[in-house]
């Protein structure tokens, strides 16, 4: 912006460039408009406020369990134990709820320490340990998938209470693109801001992503902030898991391990570098935003299972290609 | 004859060669002088293709070359041995040596007799005592420099260049060092070599290149040059005006102790050393580069584990388990290795001073942008240190500023104790007086400085004491007058009466 | 005699030590839980490796990849997509079993260049963009097929359930053959670049190494132990699925680290051999030892799952003993160290020591 005439001389491609690095998480909105735009020009009956509204509830879904994942690649770390933990959560939901309302303080109390449990393992095994993350938090996802087999002998239980599924999925003031969910997010999404942005753990992270020798040698405890953080990723989880239930009505056994990558995805979608120390929880809401009206467009536009495979692979990989940020060796 | 000619090289803002040129013919052993950031290591760096001159002709025999990469630069018979070793520690010696190089068979497959035979010979030629087989990561520094010298010279060079690797040798190692230029020398090797060690110069050299923030100063045969005349080119000045200032420096000797180091071990590094450091006093620690010095440092922070001996600070017993403890307990560490240890790149200038103060503390406190704001200005006027706006990342800063950034951050938490590890290395004469005069201000407010630094005048300069560390000991402690470059460089050899 | 002694002390310090270690545990409760007149069987063992031998290939493949700095994990369904190649090229061309088993690996190889382009070229994150590629791979797969269909002829798929020798399973052949060329190419000068990548591209490059043609080396032969492995689970199951195998990505990964593989530059081949025996002997050890319970107790009845559940917490305890033993290792590097060091004081004493001592 201070010289226009250095700014004139880059090309298109170049200035697309600069933005994407400079403001990923707009970036990453303007994405997912230009894909609904697509998705309505080639299907107009897409365009309506129910659609709308199941995209918002969706995104915030997402949103919620990519919190965690945030703070967590923000921090140097990755967790694949997000979507395990949702499904648990999911299960533990309508077993305790057993389509009743009064279990709710027990539930959200049980599924919020199965995650700080889950998430302290994970922190454990990875920081503390030393194992790579990516390896040991997905071998631990599937000790937790596995344990919902065998406590459930495969067919989970009961429902969501009824309350409960009216406070995620009824619309409100009758309006129908904004689900209910959206008070949820009142809690969690000033939750996160204050976590990364107002905490002093949240300057933590940033740093000990960055360069954890350095915070180290600055005085700043980087295994206990790293574990904490997949201790949050845990938490957020299990959350997301709960409403999830409620969402879906009824629960099955790995009912949401795909949220693992696309969690994942969308956070680096959203700008989160994947080495650590940048990222923003407002680009990971754009990310998932990105992630669910993605999959909406290849579900309305008619394509087959496979095509729509195919699309989605290919997709991802532009968006990779576009946030590119991998440094060459020859410089 | 291989010739440098007018090599400009900016990095950024940064001037680090600035028309500087060189020339070695055959069989000629070429000191190349000059202190930190004059420009040698990047003149190195352009023979071996690692940096890209934005101006200047590299010839050879007369010839105009073009080196692009480290393919380029063996194809024209220069081999290089690096400071920072390019060895690969997770392969075993033999391939490591290998490495580009190999001699093949018929069948496409490296041969390995050839190859047994040719590491074999190297490593005798060297007088290398190890396993061929054996990991270069489980090696001592020395030996692993004496192999970095030896994949070098198998590549049979017409130029061998040899950066600052006697840095970490002993004195046999040296020797066997020394006894294979002068055979290179005979067969009609050109040898660049650079080093800090001004007796090796006169020893091995016969003719040398000085250089001087960028610029080629002077040149000649070594016999012309007498040691005070180097020290002048390097400088630009004479040693005696350097030897005015040590003078100033008030006594405390008689003060409040802070810090009573006794036995410490760190193993490998450091061996049974004690030092002791007064309130209000700035404290050197010499010797060459990796004497321990480092090691004791971080071992002060508690980033390294004390094996034996006592550390009584600010009057008790203190061995810290991790440098959180340290901090909290009000030391600060500023590291040299900026971006390693010290820099946090991706963040903005305003986190990068408040790291030391987001370090203490609850961690789920709320933090305010307007406190965080305003701590970050006072550090930053209160010892008028200029670095652009609060905004922007940290690596947008040059070498100089980031340093100074460093500095501001732990100035800001007021540390009983502040820690340095060569905290200028590679930085502008300018931010380095800056930050000289910071820390005097910081001792004479009551503060205790301890600073290491490979560079003689930056100790003579700014501490009250030096200590002279020789393989992981003490082995000198100047003070008054005593404090001379004299005998602060007999210390740093280790030659103690 | 010193020189064995010498080449085992090798092979303890070596990063294969971790995996062989878990295999040799696995391999001998295997034999234990399974009685061992059942288990040193001519039958068992070809089951074992006809069942296994794909998994095996994947994992060798997936070695390379780790030791050259870089991963894919979408190699799983490529052995899918090598199946569904391998059946329909020959039932809507009608070409011969062996062409069609040519054409199902060069579609491996195409599709490990596809990913090498994405990782070494664009440089994306390997692990996402692998990812991306499992997506864009089993669209592939299903539009090739619809649903499972195809059958191989007899000859063939017997020939691979069949002993060589009467003892020597066809199956394991491949596995053979896949080592065979490993040994080549690791005594090329490829055998060390690929760890040089690995470990430090920059280095290497300094070396006048190119990392991404090193890169593009190490897929292409991944390319062709998936397709291999493609062929073999074809003559396993003797027709056509485009969604199987899709796990094998993950789990070659998973068993790479259990062999104790580090993220570039660290381990060999050996390792993802070790690690992937591992994982094929527990999960037959844990079938055994529900079989044996059953057998014991009377009335003792458990759904699969727990077999599943029991086979995981395992193979997440194999992990965590790789930390042990790579801190053996350190330990044995550190006093390695200590011993160098203790020399250099001493230097006049040790000379004459040294001569015995060293050699």
């Amino acid at each position: 912006m201070k010289n226009p005439s250095l700014t004139a001389k880059l090309t298109f491609g170049q200035r697309i460039g600069v933005f994407v690095k400079k403001s990923p998480a707009r970036m990453a909105f303007i994405i997912a408009v230009f894909l609904y735009l697509v998705t309505i020009a080639i299907n107009p009956a897409a365009f309506n406020a129910s659609a709308i509204g199941s995209i918002i509830m969706l995104t915030l879904l997402l949103s919620f369990a990519s919190a965690g994942q945030t703070i967590v690649l923000i921090g140097g770390g990755m967790d694949f134990g997000v979507g395990a933990v949702m499904s648990s959560a999911a299960i533990l939901t309508t077993t305790i709820m057993n389509a009743q309302d009064g279990h709710f303080f027990q539930l959200l109390i049980t599924a919020l320490a199965m995650g700080a449990l889950v998430g302290l393992l994970n922190g454990i095994c990875s920081v503390k340990i030393g194992l790579p993350p990516m390896i040991v938090t997905m071998a631990i996802a599937n000790v937790v998938t596995r344990m919902q087999y065998v406590l459930t002998e495969g067919s989970p239980m009961g429902y969501a209470g009824p309350q409960f599924i009216k406070s995620v999925t009824s619309r409100l003031f009758g309006v129908q693109f904004l689900p209910s969910i959206i008070l949820y997010a009142f809690i969690i999404i000033p939750l996160v801001y204050f976590l990364l942005n107002r905490s002093r753990f949240g300057k933590q992270v940033y740093l000990v992503g960055n360069n954890p020798v350095a915070a180290k040698l600055s005085g700043i405890n980087v295994a206990k902030v790293q574990v904490l953080t997949y201790v949050f990723s845990g938490l957020f989880a299990a959350f997301a898991g709960m409403l999830g239930a409620a969402y879906m009505n009824a629960a099955r056994c790995q009912i949401f391990d795909n949220y693992a990558y696309e969690s994942l995805i969308a956070v680096i979608i959203g700008g989160t570098l994947l080495s650590g120390g940048v990222g923003t929880y407002t680009g990971s809401i754009a990310g998932s935003l990105v992630m669910v009206v993605l999959s909406n467009m290849l579900t309305v536009i008619g394509l087959t299972q496979p095509q729509r495979n195919l699309f989605m692979g290919v997709i991802l990989i532009l968006l990779l290609i576009l946030y590119n940020r991998e440094k060459n060796v020859r410089q | 004859m291989f010739e440098l000619r007018a090599i400009e090289k900016r990095f950024d803002a940064v001037v680090a060669l600035n028309g500087a040129h060189l020339q070695v013919e055959p069989g000629e052993i070429r000191a190349l002088l000059g202190s930190n950031g004059s420009g040698k290591s990047t003149m190195i760096k352009v023979l071996a293709g690692l940096v890209n001159p934005n101006k200047g002709q590299v010839l050879i025999d007369g010839n105009p070359v073009t080196i692009q990469n480290g393919q380029d630069s063996r194809k024209l018979g220069i081999a290089t041995a690096f400071q920072d070793l390019s060895l690969i520690p997770t392969m075993s010696v033999r391939d490591n040596i290998l490495l580009g190089n190999e001699p093949r068979n018929k069948l496409g497959m490296v041969d390995k007799k050839a190859a047994d035979e040719l590491i074999d010979s190297l490593l005798k030629r060297f007088k290398i005592d190890c396993d061929p087989n054996a990991y270069v990561q489980t090696l001592m520094p020395s030996v692993q420099t004496m192999l970095e010298v030896a994949k070098a010279v198998s590549l049979k060079p017409r130029l061998l260049l040899l950066d600052e690797v006697t840095a970490s040798l002993h004195y046999d190692e040296i020797e066997v060092l020394f006894s294979v230029m002068r055979e290179l020398k005979e067969e009609g090797v050109a040898m660049l070599y650079v080093t800090h060690r001004m007796n090796e110069v006169f020893q091995i050299c016969d003719t040398t290149t000085i250089m001087r923030s960028g610029e080629t100063v002077t040149e000649g045969k070594m016999s012309d040059f007498t040691l005070d005349d180097i020290v002048y080119y390097m400088t630009g000045q004479r040693p005696e005006t350097d030897a005015k200032g040590a003078g100033e420096h008030v006594e405390k000797a008689d003060g409040e102790v802070l810090l009573d180091v006794q036995g410490m071990t760190v193993f490998p590094k450091v061996r049974n050393l004690s030092m002791r450091a007064y309130k209000g006093e700035i404290v050197g620690i010499g010797g060459l580069q990796g004497q321990g010095q480092s090691e004791f440092i971080r071992a002060l922070l508690g980033a390294e584990t004390v094996e034996d001996g006592t550390i009584i600070y600010d009057g008790k017993e203190a061995k810290f388990k991790s440098p959180a403890a340290a901090v909290v307990n009000g030391m600060g560490f500023i590291s040299g290795e900026r971006n390693r240890e010290a820099m946090f790149p991706l963040r903005t200038i305003e986190e990068n001073i408040i790291a030391g103060k987001v370090a203490k503390g609850n961690l789920f406190a709320f933090m305010t942008n307007k406190s965080n704001h305003a701590f970050a200005n006072d550090a930053v006027e209160k010892y008028s240190i200029k670095i652009g706006e609060l905004g922007h990342p940290a690596n947008s800063l040059s070498g100089g500023n980031q340093q100074k950034l460093v500095v501001a951050r732990w100035i800001a938490m007021q540390p009983k104790l502040l820690l340095l590890d060569d905290p200028t290395k590679g930085v502008d004469i300018h931010s380095r007086q800056e930050i000289h005069r910071i820390l005097r201000k910081c001792a004479d407010e009551g503060m205790t400085v301890i600073i290491s630094s490979s560079e003689s005048e930056e100790l003579l300069a700014v501490s009250d004491r030096i200590y002279v560390f020789y393989e992981g000991a003490v082995s000198a402690v100047l003070s008054g007058a005593n404090k001379t470059p004299e005998a602060l460089v007999a210390a740093m050899m280790g030659m103690t009466e | 005699m010193t020189k064995i002694k010498s080449t085992l002390q090798r092979f303890r310090r070596s990063p294969a030590f971790a995996g062989f270690i878990l295999f040799v545990v696995a391999f001998i409760l295997n034999a234990a839980l399974q009685g061992p007149s059942a288990f040193f069987t001519v039958r068992t063992f070809n089951t074992l490796f006809a069942k296994n031998v794909p998994f095996i290939l994947v994992t060798i493949g997936q070695a390379l990849l780790l030791m050259s700095g870089t991963m894919d994990i979408s190699c799983g369904v490529q052995v899918a997509l090598v199946n569904v190649v391998v059946i329909m090229s020959g039932q809507r061309m009608g070409l011969p079993f062996l062409v069609c088993c040519l054409l199902g690996i060069v579609a491996a190889m195409l599709a490990s260049v596809v990913c090498w382009v994405c990782c070494s070229i664009f440089r994306l994150p390997a692990l996402l963009a692998s990812y991306a590629l499992t997506f864009a791979i089993k669209g592939i797969n299903v539009m090739i097929m619809d649903v499972p269909q195809g059958k191989v002829e007899k000859v063939f798929y017997k020939a691979y359930d069949s002993q060589i020798f009467g003892f020597i399973p066809v199956s394991a052949l491949a596995l053979v053959l896949v080592l065979l060329i490993w040994l080549y190419v690791k005594r090329t000068k490829f055998g060390s670049h690929i760890y040089a990548v690995g470990a430090n591209p920059r280095n290497a490059f300094a070396a006048g190494i190119s990392p991404s043609g090193v890169q593009l080396k190490a897929f292409l032969l991944k390319g062709l132990f998936t397709g291999i492995a493609g062929v073999c689970i074809t003559l396993m199951i003797a027709s056509g699925n485009p969604l199987q195998a899709e796990d094998y990505g993950i789990r070659s990964l998973s068993a790479c680290i259990l062999g104790g593989l580090g993220f570039g530059g660290w381990g060999s081949v050996a390792c993802g051999v070790f690690g992937a025996g591992f994982y094929v002997l527990i999960q037959n050890s844990v079938y055994y030892f529900f079989s044996l319970l059953v057998k014991l107790i009377p009335g003792f009845a458990v759904s699969s799952y727990w077999q599943n559940f029991v086979t995981d917490i395992i193979i997440f305890l194999g992990l965590l003993m790789t930390i042990v033993t790579a801190k053996g290792q350190r330990e044995a590097l550190k006093q390695g160290i200590v011993r160098q060091f203790k020399r250099e004081p001493y230097k006049a004493e040790a000379k004459e020591g040294n001569g015995g001592e060293g050699k």
